[in-house]
């Protein structure tokens, strides 16, 4: 067994093993009378305390604190068996009060949102590694401008060695509007090859009324299009990737505020334990 | 911002000079003796005087008797010429305790917290470049500190008693090698008596070979002597060979020298020939099919082993120092009537310095001392061999390992191998967040020392950070030193304090791993050269965060376990991973 496989076989025997813990010890302190909730609460308020400080610990990277790697790992392992305690902490029912409903939304939408962070973090590299080249999401503007200036270069040749406003007409009208600008947002949801695989039948159906050298510049337009849809496709999964992360820290914050507060409003009017 | 800046004087070679101590009546008295004074000084151009390179590329340096001049292990840049006194080489490999390695100083919890506290947003800030104070003599400088700790052995009568030695005296010469062929130092020398050495660094050492032809024959002879006899020593293969059947393998060896020492400009133009071309102009050692009349030992540099594949020649392994090539075939044939021919050719990648030994040598003075069972297995892995050619593709040590033909063709023809510390990338498992990158900054003075970008094959990617090569060309050539391997680790770091930006390191890098970088002073203005008005720059690159606990940033960065820093040179830890 690879040691990559070994580690995820590990920490799920380790986190079932955790959970079924968790599990006998609530249903325990139920049967026995114990304030279970409170317990659960503070269990729960202290793994989203300790969840968030992955994000710390990236932040001192100065310090030897551990591996990422490594904290990702506990982090995963926390994160499933919080949920586990969320459940057990409200009844696996969404609370009434205005404050507890905030803060269980705040929860399950963060919750969700790591969830999904997990399965787009371990899709969508292979995605991209798959594409041609790798892309740096910060330069991908440039990239897209200079792919719109070697479009104009082969349209500057064209013109130079042909009078034929077929090229020139194809391009204002199909290619410079698609190399231009970025997709929508219906493709960065769901990227896929559409656009290519129609331009590519445009070129085709052009070739009739091209010269031969005209026909080798098409070439290298349709060229320019197959990288400028690897840029696009580049970046509708690199923008997943970074708004995941984006909305899954940006919830964290509100769910410690709110979730802090809760948990000192309801220790406040416990009353007797 | 660009209009603030704050000018100074362009740093030079020599600025900081190698020690100083040296005066005129130093370098008056060494155009006295062997070898300056039958130097040609006409044969200098007037930018390199000999007077210049003795002033500020030599030092003298004095030892009491059982100091320790250079300890075996360590990279040094300089070679020793002896002028008064006996020093003694070990021939043995003395205990770290005897040679008082100390401990390297590591970063603090303290110097961490203070880094991590800093708020300035600008990249690169120098407080200061250190001047020495000039004093014009023939467009030389005075010397920068040359006052260094001395560890000495303190029994030396016991270790001469227990270690075997060698004795050097006046007009010798020693710790070229090293200093010559960027590989750490292969023998510990102490002084046996009061020795005054005069210390060349290997820049000056280089200048004095490509203008003096007897001292470039001698070092040269002396370095083939050495090394035959150090690389005998260093061999498994003849860990139980006696010293006289050893002696006698070393006067019959022929040493040779395959392919360009100067092999990196090539290597891009190379790159973009058609592989079948490229393989085609890499210098054969030995050619499959052929006779294996002798045993292939690799000092230094990398060779390739291929196989005749279709219309082409498809990479097998790759063989680095201390590796061996035609032992099989040379075990074979002693023990059978049918003679094994080489298997594979052997060919230069860039440069290799081959020891070539003589079959019926090996067999008289080397086989009667290998285990029997070792000869067996080797015997069994010859005939297996021998029986599979004709059948099927058999699969060799490293194609097997890495379960890849075309990742091997990839790490060789680009000369990956050369890395100890290569960043390899899984794209299956990076998810681009650029967590690495951030680290790597946060730690170095906000400008990252790598590029998450570089060469990729299938799912792997090799980025633009330093390797910390096995062969690190772009030391050939640093004018001042200021680019140097760590003696005890290795790794190659530049100093900011005595690069001048001339940019020779990060033009002889053939990765494009150096990177120059314009440099601000502590309010983040920019630093310009008084007299051209231009940015004054100097080289960056990746040290490895050896200042920092914990080692490297990037690696420690990664949530997702896709970044390593590995050795690639060892196909062993390298297959572990890809395959992990």
């Amino acid at each position: 067994m690879h040691p990559l496989q070994r580690r995820f076989y590990r920490n799920l025997i380790l986190t079932t093993v955790l959970a079924a813990v968790i599990v006998a010890v609530h249903r325990w302190a139920e049967a026995s009378l114990f304030r279970a909730d409170v317990y659960s609460g503070i269990a729960l308020l202290g793994g989203v305390w300790f969840l968030a400080l992955i994000h710390l610990r990236k932040k001192l990277s100065t310090l030897p604190l551990g591996n990422v790697s490594t904290w990702m790992q506990v982090h995963l392992c926390v994160g499933w068996l919080s949920i586990l305690g969320f459940g057990l902490h409200v009844g696996w029912k969404l609370p009434n009060g205005w404050l507890e409903g905030t803060v269980a939304i705040l929860f399950l939408l963060t919750a969700g949102s790591g969830v999904l962070g997990l399965y787009l973090t371990r899709t969508i590299p292979k995605q991209l590694a798959r594409v041609g080249e790798e892309i740096i999401y910060e330069r991908i503007p440039f990239f897209r401008r200079s792919l719109l200036e070697d479009a104009r270069r082969v349209l500057l040749e064209a013109a130079a060695i042909t009078d034929s406003p077929v090229l020139a007409n194809f391009y204002a009208a199909k290619l410079q509007p698609f190399l231009a600008q970025p997709r929508p947002w219906t493709y960065r949801v769901n990227p896929s090859n559409r656009r290519r695989r129609f331009l590519l039948a445009e070129f085709e159906s052009l070739s009739r009324y091209l010269s031969e050298q005209e026909q080798k510049l098409c070439e290298r337009l349709f060229a320019i299009v197959r990288k400028k849809d690897d840029l696009d496709y580049h970046e509708a999964l690199q923008s997943k990737l970074r708004l995941w992360l984006f909305v899954h820290i940006g919830l964290t914050y509100p769910l410690l505020l709110l979730g802090t507060l809760h948990g000192i409003l309801a220790l406040a009017f416990l009353g007797g334990m | 911002m660009a209009l603030a800046a704050h000018f100074i004087d362009r740093p030079q070679r020599w600025d900081v000079p190698f020690g100083e101590q040296m005066t005129d009546e130093d370098v008056e008295r060494l155009f006295e003796i062997e070898p300056f004074c039958q130097m040609d000084q006409g044969r200098f151009p007037s930018a390199i005087p000999l007077h210049g390179i003795l002033r500020n590329d030599t030092r003298i340096v004095r030892f009491a008797p059982g100091d320790i001049i250079v300890r075996e292990g360590d990279y040094g840049s300089s070679a020793f010429l002896i002028l008064s006194g006996q020093v003694r080489v070990a021939l043995e490999s003395l205990s770290a305790r005897l040679l008082g390695r100390p401990n390297k100083p590591r970063g603090t919890w303290w110097r961490a917290i203070t880094q991590l506290l800093r708020t300035s947003q600008a990249i690169e800030q120098r407080k200061q470049i250190a001047r020495t104070e000039q004093q014009p003599v023939g467009g030389v400088a005075r010397r920068a500190d040359a006052n260094q700790p001395r560890v000495f052995l303190q029994d030396v009568p016991r270790v001469l008693a227990a270690t075997e030695t060698a004795c050097l005296g006046p007009g010798e010469i020693f710790g070229e090698v090293a200093a010559l062929t960027r590989s750490p130092r292969g023998s510990t020398v102490f002084a046996e008596s009061e020795v005054e050495l005069l210390e060349i660094r290997w820049q000056g050492l280089r200048d004095l070979m490509r203008r003096d032809d007897a001292l470039k024959s001698h070092i040269h002879e002396l370095y083939r002597q050495n090394s035959l006899q150090d690389h005998l020593r260093e061999t498994p293969l003849f860990a139980h060979v006696p010293a006289e059947n050893l002696a006698h393998l070393t006067d019959a060896a022929r040493f040779e020298t395959y392919g360009n020492f100067e092999w990196t400009p090539t290597l891009q133009q190379s790159l973009a020939e058609h592989p079948s071309q490229r393989i085609a102009a890499e210098p054969v050692i030995a050619e499959e099919g052929t006779a294996a009349d002798s045993l292939l030992l690799i000092r230094s540099g990398f060779a390739r082993l291929s196989r005749r594949h279709g219309d082409g020649h498809q990479t097998i392994a790759y063989l680095g120092k201390g590796q061996t090539y035609g032992w099989q075939e040379l075990v074979h044939n002693f023990a059978s009537d049918r003679p094994m021919p080489l298997d594979c050719s052997l060919r230069a990648l860039g440069y290799v310095d081959i020891i070539r030994l003589p079959a019926d040598l090996v067999r008289l003075l080397v086989l009667p001392f290998v285990a029997d069972q070792e000869l067996e297995q080797t015997l069994q892995q010859a005939k297996a061999r021998l029986a599979a050619r004709d059948e099927t593709e058999e699969k060799h040590t490293s194609e097997a390992a890495l379960k890849s033909v075309s990742l091997l063709e990839f790490l060789v023809e680009r000369r990956f191998i050369n890395g100890t510390q290569a960043m390899l990338i899984d794209l299956d498992r990076c998810t681009r967040c650029d967590d690495c990158v951030r680290a790597c900054a946060a730690t170095h003075d906000n400008n990252p020392r790598f590029i998450r970008h570089g060469p990729k094959h299938g799912r792997f990617m090799l980025a633009n950070a330093c390797m910390h090569c096995v062969d690190p060309v772009c030391m050939i050539g640093c004018p001042t030193g200021a680019i140097a391997r760590d003696e005890q680790t290795g790794v190659v770091s530049i100093n900011d304090q005595t690069c001048i930006g001339c940019t020779t390191c990060a033009n002889a890098c053939p990765y494009h791993n150096i990177r120059m970088v314009e440099l601000r002073d502590e309010r983040g203005l920019l630093l310009l050269d008084r007299q051209t008005e231009l940015p004054v720059m100097q080289a960056t690159k990746c040290d490895l965060c050896t200042d920092n606990l914990g080692g490297p940033a990037c690696q420690r960065a990664c949530p997702h376990d896709a970044l390593i820093r590995i050795d690639v040179s060892n196909v062993d830890t390298l297959s572990q991973w890809v395959n992990r």
